[in-house]
């Protein structure tokens, strides 16, 4: 029976809950406390040791009914025996001496699972020939087919259909109802198969395509990614593993430094004497970021997904301030902070993108709005492919602002080969920036933010 | 001592103790008991996380033992402490004694030997001050721990703990490894202020204790203040439960409804009108904007909480 429960665990992973190796041992424990008898408790008790946060919660709900549904089969006794035919008041005398005999229990063992077996007993019993038959492994929906017939026989379907064919080619009217009864339950039964195998295949199926789809995601060019869905759960993914690996290194010892004050007041129990000695640390700020998007025109793929990348952020990095700007420039954090993602992204481009792009004059602005906040802690990130139409290009506002700012980094969507062709001023910003880096996909993207991250302390 | 409960079992003892809990609370204790794996309870404000561990040590007749998590708390408050002043006198009187000790000895190395001849008491258990972490390892009895608000520690200290939740074993560096005598029922609360890490959660059972539904709340409070009538009971939580609907910056919590369900009988309250909930807002909301926007509202929540009744 465990293998349900790998199966089962396979499904949750699949849909985004994150179970280790040694809950997967707990909830092998839980089950032999609890067994699979009770639905209710079963579902309680597998949600507290595989489910650790209120969001997977929600998953391990949906999960389970969908795994572990078997709904219909409720129906599936108390209907089966089918009403006896109606009779003519002669032949109710007639057999009315006999009306023990007028439906013939079955013999076949799945003939009795389905006619006289409590509803557990059957949901348990197409659960292990669900797992004997591995449809676990179902990959594509036009194998339903195959792994359902294999279930089938799995169960014991061969007897249950000789007992039929012989109990309705009877000439006995208990013998006849008998075959009647188990030809329905056969019938609902595959109903009941079938659609166990599709749900399986829908819990399997997501959990691996959506891993491929993820990979596939990550390199594809940032312009080409409006195609797919769930782009912002896999940006917000990122951002998160992010958070994750950068939010604890908050303190870095100063090796060789004394702190004397902490020094002697952990000493104080010693009598004064300096057994224990502390270290000076430095504590470490998150770095402040200004990110100016273009999104004119021909890059406005590429800010949708940078402000949505460089929001999911906020938790990491405190005060991310965004601007946005095509002929002009505005400030655009206040919707970001009221907004949902998508509504403040679609305001933006509705506000500001579409212009003709105009890289002196939205310099010029920025440098209005807050040049005078950027400090030594600030990291200001331009977006932008730096095509300017040929107009002033302002590089002595860029000046500025890289004498103020800790670090100016330029993200490109356009490959280095392209920088300074035609309208492209990118090779007379260059010199103003720390560092000017393509960026086409997210991985490229992920990798900035982490080097942002690592350097920018 | 119950060696054999069900969760049946649990949600009744619960139920004597005056707390009125769902069967997901009861199974996550029945096998927090059976398994002997510490519990974490994530849920908002009010919800009874504290007051669950309560309910498990009256329901167990086991000591509670609460330890409250804040920034900056480290081992020496909350494991052990060193008896300082004890440990200077114990010098002292070995300084005096010392004389006496050495007596007959020729040479340093001689004397040294016989100084290691004496057990190194120094760092021993005698001079150890036990903190709640270790109390409650080294309690005879069983005991229940509550680690308090575990989000309001630092990532350090939640490293610290991971020994003792998964081994019932504390390492302390002068002495040894403590063992746990009998293992304790370990509840961890988080308010949810941060992530906690996986490493944590991966070795606890994960509770999430929500806003009950209006059944659960009435029944609580029948449980906690059984004089409020039937129909102000029924009537003053289905307005709660309207009131959680709303976009508030705090909603109102079990508790929260508990004080209210206590001034409204204090008030005689026999049936809620608009101007008894004006004017007690202020026990269930705890934000004057909170407030302001209730009591706004207040005639639609009203429609709504009455249109339920015949």
């Amino acid at each position: 029976m465990d293998k349900v429960l790998v199966d089962f665990i396979k499904a949750l992973r699949g849909n985004g809950v994150r179970v280790s190796t040694s809950e997967t041992l707990d909830a092998v424990n839980v089950i032999q406390l609890v067994g699979y008898g009770n639905r209710q408790y079963l579902k309680s008790a597998l949600n507290c040791t595989l489910a650790k946060s209120e969001e997977e919660k929600h998953k391990f709900e949906h999960c389970f009914d969908q795994f572990f549904s078997f709904n219909s089969l409720e129906n599936l006794s108390e209907n089966s025996v089918p009403e006896p035919p109606p009779k003519s008041f002669l032949d109710k005398l007639l057999s009315g001496n006999n009306q023990a005999a007028q439906s013939d229990q079955p013999s076949s063992e799945l003939g009795q699972l389905l006619l006289q077996g409590s509803n557990q007993a059957i949901a348990t019993a197409l659960a292990n020939a669900g797992s004997a038959a591995n449809v676990g492994q179902i990959r594509v929906i036009t194998q339903k087919g195959l792994y359902g017939r294999r279930m089938m026989m799995e169960m014991g379907l061969e007897q249950l259909e000789q007992e039929m064919w012989q109990a309705e080619s009877s000439e006995d009217e208990g013998q006849q109802n008998l075959g009647r009864a188990l030809r329905s339950a056969r019938d609902q039964l595959r109903e009941e198969v079938r659609s166990y195998v599709e749900r399986q295949f829908l819990l399997q199926a997501t959990g691996e395509s959506r891993a491929l789809r993820e990979s596939v995601m990550m390199e594809t060019r940032l312009d080409n990614l409006r195609e797919f869905k769930n782009v912002q759960s896999l940006v917000r993914k990122l951002a998160k593993k992010l958070v994750a690996t950068h939010s604890r290194r908050r303190k870095v010892y100063q090796r060789g430094k004394l702190d004397v004050r902490s020094t002697i007041r952990h000493n104080i129990p010693y009598s004064g004497v300096l057994l224990e000695t502390h270290w000076k640390t430095k504590r470490i700020d998150r770095p402040k970021i200004m990110a100016i998007c273009d999104v004119s025109g021909s890059v406005s793929q590429y800010s949708r997904f940078l402000l949505m990348f460089l929001f999911s952020l906020t938790e990491v990095i405190n005060h991310v301030r965004a601007f946005a700007f095509s002929s002009d420039l505005i400030e655009v954090s206040e919707w970001f902070e009221k907004e949902n993602l998508e509504a403040a992204t679609d305001m933006t481009l509705n506000k500001v993108g579409g212009g003709s792009t105009d890289y002196g004059r939205s310099l010029q602005s920025f440098a209005d709005i807050c040049l005078n906040q950027i400090d030594h802690r600030t990291t200001v990130i331009m977006l932008g492919d730096a095509r300017n139409n040929y107009g002033d290009p302002r590089t002595d506002i860029m000046k500025a602002i890289q004498d103020r700012a800790r670090q100016v980094i330029w993200l490109n969507p356009e490959s280095k080969r392209r920088w300074g062709s035609g309208d492209s001023e990118m090779k007379r910003y260059q010199p103003y920036c720390t560092w000017a880096e393509p960026c086409q996909s997210l991985n490229q993207l992920e990798r900035f933010i982490s080097n942002l991250l690592r350097y920018g302390q | 001592m119950k060696t054999d409960i069900s969760v049946e079992q649990i949600q009744a003892g619960f139920a004597q103790a005056g707390y009125i809990c769902s069967q997901p609370i009861a199974m996550t204790m029945f096998l927090a008991y059976k398994l002997e794996k510490p519990v974490l309870v994530e849920g908002p404000p009010g919800v009874g996380k504290t007051e669950l561990a309560k309910a498990t040590a009256q329901l167990l007749n086991w000591d509670l033992i609460r330890l409250q998590c804040y920034e900056g708390l480290d081992e020496a408050k909350a494991l052990y402490e060193w008896k300082y002043g004890k440990q200077l006198l114990y010098t002292q009187v070995l300084k005096d004694k010392l004389g006496d000790l050495l007596k007959g000895t020729h040479g340093l190395a001689e004397s040294i030997d016989r100084l290691h001849e004496f057990g190194d008491i120094f760092y021993s258990e005698e001079f150890l001050e036990p903190r709640p972490l270790l109390q409650a390892l080294k309690a005879e009895q069983g005991t229940v721990m509550l680690i308090d608000e575990i989000d309001k520690a630092d990532h350090e200290f939640e490293s610290f703990l991971l020994e003792m939740l998964s081994d019932y074993q504390i390492s302390i560096p002068e002495i040894g490894t403590v063992k746990a005598k009998r293992h304790p029922i370990v509840f961890l609360t988080s308010n949810n202020t941060r992530e906690l890490s996986d490493a944590l959660k991966r070795r606890c059972l994960h509770l999430y204790i929500p806003f009950p539904d209006a059944a659960l709340e009435r029944s609580i409070i029948q449980a906690r203040v059984p004089d409020v009538n039937q129909q102000l009971q029924q009537q003053l939580v289905d307005f709660v439960q309207e009131i959680r609907k709303m976009d508030l910056k705090k909603q109102p919590a079990i508790s929260e409804t508990i004080d209210w369900a206590r001034t409204l009988l204090l008030l005689h309250t026999e049936s809620l009108t608009p101007e008894i909930v004006e004017s007690t807002l202020n026990v269930l909301l705890k934000h004057e904007e909170d407030i302001t926007n209730v009591k706004d509202d207040l005639r639609s929540v009203f429609k709504n909480v009455l249109k339920g009744k015949p």
